[in-house]
């Protein structure tokens, strides 16, 4: 089992009255909100906190893209990545992902992570991804051929990293006469590639045929997971194969304290201010981003998603967190990592506005207690 | 009350309109191409906006066929029309609608269109001046206004009473309600997905085209431009830019409407432009 440190460097500083004064952390809520100074402050202990969890003894982190929001502050993670490849040793560094419609050459993100890997000596996980709707608002990406312009863009990258430069690519939206990429990846034939996904059947039988790793982002219900962990295995059965337990990962929010009841009292505040504020507008997708079939069922699936939620109970008995002492959290970790068959999980550690040392104290106090057993089961 | 009855009867309308169009389907260069006719007279085209109001034989189409023979295509991935997959941006609308021109035995026309459908009015006559007699164009984008900003549909489409303000000069009147449903049938949301989605490939990555303003001035026949007073979603200052490139084309406000002239205005819109295709 591999525990990866899930972390999106949120901004906690919104003002009390956001929910009531805002439509959305996302695309256009105004940038007069944040504020540098704070922000340096922040990234300084981001990236510290990152960096112990190597310390601690987890499996990796994991940083992400987003842009233009207050949910998460890395639109280029790979700028995270690249200090983290300095900061640490041993540990894996999954970029998950670059939404590659947004590169335009998507030959960048074939050049970054290959300076990722090298530079960290092939500890990258190379993670790729259509982008979320507001990013198609946000950089005013076409949303129609979103998904035509991810498919081409990911065997772009892959081919410039497994076939000897230079070669001529031409496909519907991508042509280069020159692909030939300095420098090359240092994990052979490539750096493993990781998908986040978020429940498209589309996506896991696209993932699953590849042999590539599925990574269920977090804040869904259970079931949600149970249904997309059984549809992976079976599109892998489809594809000739068993899925391998780490090709599948589960994103969970996790936090441990001394008590059950600290643990809540400590986590809850910082966990609402996440889904009050920074989940707001996280929904809006383009038109033609998904098929209308799609568009559909995730309308319909809305009250699986961790911002429909309303009280601590739907929190618990969805399993959208994992929040307890370090008994009660090896119980439940080990419960469900091991019903949902995954063998990687996404621990999210650092939510929305929980304070630094109450996450670097949970932080501590899983890795101490509670992953060394979960570790084997 | 009176907007009750001002709804049961544009509704009373609406139905009794039914079966006045003739809609049929034609293969356009490999794209099944739904087309819904009516009237005798000189052709008459009618280019449809982003709502597809095509799809049905609205009282204003009745209206225009007392004087012409109305011919108002369905836009490729609208409704019941294929070819979306063939259609990239405004240009390949624009050589759809020549290759149907064509396929129809379509000389020279009446030609103008509603937003979306304006647009690509003018990108036909552009290309092809003289293949349209009279070119009439409404509340439609495809030129650029520095300072005034369009209204982002794109934002506010789940919301049904900010679009209705968006759309209408009056969003509380019958016809906001008529025209924006508040439960609109799964057939009725699927059509506005497909709708919208057609519309964001395109304007999402430019709601204009940067090449059109230096074109327009092929135009060679009389145009009219004609606006909403009150259009929020593309303001008169996008009919003046027109006017300012085609030449002598004359420019005509509708007192106390919106976007959408042909609902919140009907009897003007098919009147100015009747009269102006006519004379």
């Amino acid at each position: 089992m591999k525990y990866f440190f899930f972390h999106l460097m949120s901004w906690p500083h919104l003002p009390a009255d956001f929910d009531a004064k805002y439509d959305s952390a996302w695309i256009w809520t105004p940038n007069t909100l944040y504020d540098p100074v704070k922000g340096h402050e922040l990234y300084r202990e981001y990236i510290n906190t990152l960096a112990y969890a190597e310390e601690l003894g987890f499996d990796g982190v994991c940083v992400n893209e987003h842009h233009q929001n207050a949910y998460g502050l890395m639109p280029s993670p790979n700028v995270i990545a690249g200090a983290l490849t300095q900061r640490t040793q041993k540990m894996k560094i999954a970029v998950i992902g670059n939404a590659l419609p947004l590169y335009n050459p998507p030959l960048r993100v074939a050049e970054e992570f290959a300076m990722l890997d090298v530079m960290s000596n092939g500890r990258l996980m190379a993670g790729m991804v259509i982008g979320g709707g507001p990013e198609y608002f946000s950089y005013q990406i076409e949303p129609t051929t979103a998904r035509e312009k991810f498919r081409e863009a990911l065997d772009l990258i892959v081919k410039a990293w497994t076939t000897p430069g230079p070669f001529t690519w031409h496909s519907k939206h991508y042509f280069f006469q020159y692909v030939n990429p300095w420098p090359t990846p240092m994990q052979k034939p490539h750096p493993p590639i990781w998908i986040p996904g978020v429940g498209s059947l589309e996506t896991i039988e696209f993932v699953a045929q590849r042999r590539y790793a599925y990574m269920g982002v977090p804040y869904f219900h259970i079931d949600v997971f149970r249904k997309v962990f059984a549809q992976f295995r079976e599109a892998c059965e489809k594809a000739g194969y068993k899925a391998h337990p780490e090709q599948m990962g589960w994103g969970v929010p996790i936090y441990v304290a001394e008590t059950d009841k600290q643990a809540r009292e400590e986590f809850e505040p910082g966990l609402w201010y996440f889904v009050k504020n920074l989940l707001k507008g996280i929904g809006l997708t383009p038109p033609g981003y998904t098929s209308a079939k799609s568009a559909a069922a995730i309308l319909k699936n809305q009250n699986y998603f961790l911002y429909k939620q309303e009280t601590w109970d739907d929190i618990e008995n969805g399993v959208f967190a994992i929040v307890g002492s370090p008994e009660t959290v090896r119980q439940k970790l080990e419960r469900y990592q091991k019903e949902l068959g995954v063998g990687v999980v996404l621990t999210g550690c650092q939510v929305g506005a929980l304070p630094h040392h109450l996450a670097r104290k949970s932080m501590e106090l899983l890795a101490r207690e509670v992953l060394p057993h979960t570790r084997m089961s | 009350m009176f907007n009750f009855l001002q709804k049961l009867y544009y509704g009373a309308r609406v139905y009794l309109n039914k079966g006045g169009g003739q809609s049929e389907t034609v293969e356009i260069a490999g794209k099944s191409t739904v087309i819904i006719s009516g009237g005798e007279g000189e052709p008459f085209v009618y280019l449809h906006s982003a709502l597809g109001e095509s799809m049905m034989w609205f009282p204003f189409f009745a209206g225009f066929a007392n004087k012409f023979r109305v011919i108002a295509p369905t836009h490729p991935g609208f409704g019941k029309s294929g070819g979306f997959d063939d259609v990239a941006d405004i240009e390949d609308m624009a050589f759809h609608y020549i290759e149907m021109f064509d396929a129809l035995g379509l000389e020279q026309i009446h030609l103008g269109g509603v937003s979306l459908g304006g647009w690509i009015a003018a990108e036909i006559a552009v290309r092809w001046p003289e293949r349209v007699k009279k070119l009439w164009i409404a509340d439609a984008p495809g030129v650029w206004v520095d300072g005034t900003p369009l209204g982002d549909l794109f934002r506010l489409m789940q919301n049904r009473e900010k679009l209705r303000e968006l759309l209408f000069f009056d969003p509380h009147g019958a016809m906001a309600s008529l025209v924006i449903k508040d439960q609109p049938d799964e057939q009725m949301m699927l059509y506005a997905y497909q709708a919208m989605t057609v519309l964001a490939r395109m304007v999402w990555q430019r709601p204009y085209d940067p090449k059109l303003a230096r074109r327009l001035h092929r135009i060679a026949c009389p145009t009219l431009l004609l606006w909403g007073d009150h259009d929020k979603l593309v303001p008169p200052a996008y009919g003046e830019e027109y006017k300012k490139h085609i030449r002598g084309a004359e420019m005509r406000l509708i007192k106390d409407c919106g976007h959408l002239p042909m609902f919140e205005a009907e009897s003007e819109f098919v009147e100015a432009i009747s009269a102006f295709c006519s004379a």
